[in-house]
């Protein structure tokens, strides 16, 4: 089935839910609204003639400043037997950073959204276990989020910092100064001027 | 892993793998080293017995490479003692033969090397 | 009063002496190809449950490709799957034609497609020498390795690097292949199917191997594709789905090839698969020696880094991108607003990548679909009810590499 056939499909079934249909490269997207998205993912696994059946990619995307809605959740979907797909967008807003979890539809979406959750800090109702899980525990802020800084802004984690003590204090023990501090001069770089 | 195997093997210096870090002399810090991953290296780290060695295997483990990103470690010195540093992003099995046979001359230069807690 | 466990373990005899107690496998354990920690809980021997614990290698790749442009992104991909780059780049670079939409030269769509089943060869060999090795078999390690270092030293012919190569670039491949490293690669064509003969004499029947690999880690079609498996540990269990012929990319439509499948979808399968594969890439790699055509290897339009030559030699060390000294980018006038998911076929699985552009040159969103991540999802799962010592086994034969899983 073409991807615009689907989309048609989808605003038929829920004409409420759907906002927009977004075409490119010859691939679409259907943004919806987020309240109903496992009950329409749902159908569209289940339904005999869409069977999309493989979540090949499960992502957000983080609009700050381009769009009302901040947060995306995109599902990229594919029927294996059939061989057509499309991409669902639902729309998540920051007030409310807050999804259902579609782990009871594909089992493999547990870890995609824990990733997600780990780097966007969408939030899934109903998740098993949402933890962070690319990140250490503990960890402060959401790396992907357009207002994180690439660096970090010179914040380590808790973790790391206790690490780097230990070793400045064993550091005396160290005889033969194998150990050069790399912001102290050490005259190489006098003789190369 | 390479270096191990048949055509560069490793071996023929007098240098084997061991699985444990109670039996090594030097450690090979390979690849990029993360936030994360800094507490078990230091960890493995401090579990091998005096005289130890470390050998940063690398441009990531030397100085972070191309990642200045918020997880990434901007090279392992930072909180271990490192004794050769080996650059290319990965470096060839050549490389890491020269950079072993360095600290293979490091040692026999050394006179006294004693430090339990460094 | 009872207080602790072990008076209870006294009283209450044979009942309570199942008590479960947890291990921890990794970072640094030998066997588990790179920095994942695995939580085992068993009861004795069988595995009641199997906690993956990955991000040790989290380098944050997609929050640097949004400070990067297109071409300058194509190097980090050497860096996610490593052992099969070539494979990366190409999975790269198809997508970003796609968001951009830049036609691919002829000669340049089959040079891709021959290294991209010569990354597949270096990774399920890769694979086969450290699955084989984790179960005990060390012979096949070496011969592995041995034929591996022929097509490492091939890529080191085309493009200097054996390992992060960054071969292709948008648009085409950076240099066209020469007539000897076709020359050998088709002498090496020739002979590797009997060096494929040779591993499986050394472990196909071999009743230690089949013991180890036959009727472990199974997993139905059904659930396979529900945990969003791919590639051969997909295809294992039974399921026709390979990107390169559900949606075509490069020359793999003008090539003939199949796809194998198992029945069973245990360890065993995976293996077979694997195995069979490698006899399809060498084929694929002949056919597209022998109708190799002639013309450009790059599209023109496309973005792509360009050295600063004809510049002053004397450059200032504080010299930067705006103050228009060098320009190592050559911008293309493509960029629009829009959003696309293309996966290509890797060694491991199917790697996507969705892109989400905003009309400049750097992706205001890219992530990346690494097979590697949703196959160690998937351990916990596989690896339930099975006895401590099948758990190498299993992850041997889900292929995972931590660079791509974590990014």
């Amino acid at each position: 089935m073409e991807p615009l056939e689907i989309a048609k499909k989808i605003k038929e079934r829920f004409p409420d839910q759907v906002i927009d249909v977004e075409e490119h490269r010859g691939q679409v997207g259907v943004i919806v609204k987020k309240d109903r998205i496992v009950e329409l993912l749902r159908w569209l696994h289940d339904d005999p003639a869409l069977h999309l059946n493989h979540l090949a990619d499960l992502c957000g995307v983080d609009y700050l400043g381009k769009k009302d809605v901040r947060f995306e959740v995109v599902y990229n979907l594919y029927s294996i037997p059939l061989r057509h797909g499309i991409r669902i967008r639902a729309q998540v807003p920051e007030d409310d950073c807050q999804i259902e979890s579609v782990t009871s539809i594909w089992m493999g979406a547990d870890w995609h959204e824990r990733e997600c959750y780990d780097l966007l800090g969408i939030t899934f109702g109903g998740h098993p276990d949402l933890r962070r899980i690319l990140l250490p525990d503990g960890w402060e802020g959401h790396p992907l989020r357009k207002d994180y800084p690439l660096d970090g802004g010179g914040k380590n984690w808790s973790g790391y910092d206790k690490v780097l003590e230990r070793s400045k204090k064993l550091r005396k023990y160290d005889f033969y100064g194998t150990y050069q501090d790399p912001t102290k001069k050490t005259g190489i770089e006098d003789a190369r001027e | 892993m390479a270096a191990g195997s048949s055509h560069y093997d490793l071996d023929r210096f007098g240098i084997i793998f061991r699985a444990s870090p109670r039996q090594s002399d030097a450690m090979i810090v390979a690849g990029t080293v993360t936030q994360k991953m800094a507490p078990v290296v230091r960890r493995v780290y401090d579990q091998m017995p005096e005289p130890r060695y470390v050998l940063a295997m690398g441009s990531c483990a030397c100085s972070g490479g191309v990642f200045k990103t918020y997880h990434t470690v901007q090279g392992c010195d930072e909180f271990l003692p490192v004794d050769v540093y080996v650059p290319g992003c990965p470096p060839r099995p050549e490389a890491l033969l020269e950079g072993l046979m360095k600290l293979q001359q490091k040692m026999m230069k050394e006179e006294m090397r004693w430090s339990r807690w460094r | 009063m009872l207080e602790n466990k072990a008076q209870l373990r006294l009283v209450k005899g044979d009942e309570a002496t199942h008590e479960p107690y947890t291990i921890a496998m990794g970072p640094q354990h030998p066997a588990t190809h790179g920095v994942l920690k695995l939580d085992l809980e068993l009861d004795g021997e069988t595995v009641l449950e199997c906690k993956p614990t990955v991000g040790f290698l989290h380098r944050g790749v997609e929050k640097l490709a949004e400070n990067l442009s297109y071409a300058q992104t194509l190097p980090l991909t050497d860096r996610l799957d490593y052992i099969a780059s070539m494979a990366n780049n190409v999975a790269y670079s198809i997508a970003v034609e796609k968001l951009l939409d830049i036609e691919v030269p002829l000669r340049a769509k089959y040079i891709r497609t021959m290294v991209m089943e010569m990354a597949r060869l270096t990774g399920h060999l890769l694979w086969l020498a450290t699955h084989a090795l984790d179960i005990g078999a060390m012979t096949v390690f070496l011969y592995c390795f041995r034929e591996r270092e022929i097509l490492l030293d091939m890529f080191e012919e085309i493009c200097g690097a054996r390992l992060t190569t960054s071969y292709t670039c948008i648009g085409g491949v950076r240099q066209d292949v020469t007539g000897h490293f076709l020359e050998s690669l088709y002498d090496f064509t020739e002979d590797f199917p009997s060096k494929i003969k040779e591993y499986e004499t050394l472990i196909d029947k071999n009743r230690i191997w089949l013991k180890r690999t036959q009727d472990v880690g199974i997993v139905s079609a059904e659930d396979a594709v529900s945990l969003g498996l791919t590639g051969p540990t997909l295809r294992g269990s039974g399921v026709d789905y390979d990107v390169r012929k559900h949606m075509p990319y490069d020359a793999y439509p003008y090539v003939k090839f199949e796809v194998p499948i198992g029945s069973k979808g245990d360890v065993y399968d995976r293996y077979r698969c694997r195995m069979e594969e490698m006899h399809q890439s060498n084929s694929i790699i002949r056919q597209c020696i022998e109708a190799l055509p002639t013309g450009p290897i790059r599209a023109a339009d496309a973005p792509d880094l360009v050295m600063p030559y004809g510049i002053q030699k004397k450059v200032a060390a504080d010299a930067t991108f705006s103050s228009g000294i060098i320009k190592l980018v050559k911008d293309s006038e493509r960029y629009i607003e829009g959003d696309v998911y293309v996966a290509a076929e890797v060694p491991k699985g199917e790697l996507g990548f969705y892109f989400v552009s905003d009309g400049k040159g750097v992706p205001y969103r890219m992530h990346i679909r690494s097979p590697s991540y949703i196959h160690i999802g998937a351990l916990s799962f596989l690896c339930k009810g099975q006895m401590v010592a099948d758990v190498i086994a299993i992850i041997g034969s889900v292929d995972v590499v931590l660079g791509e899983c974590d990014r």
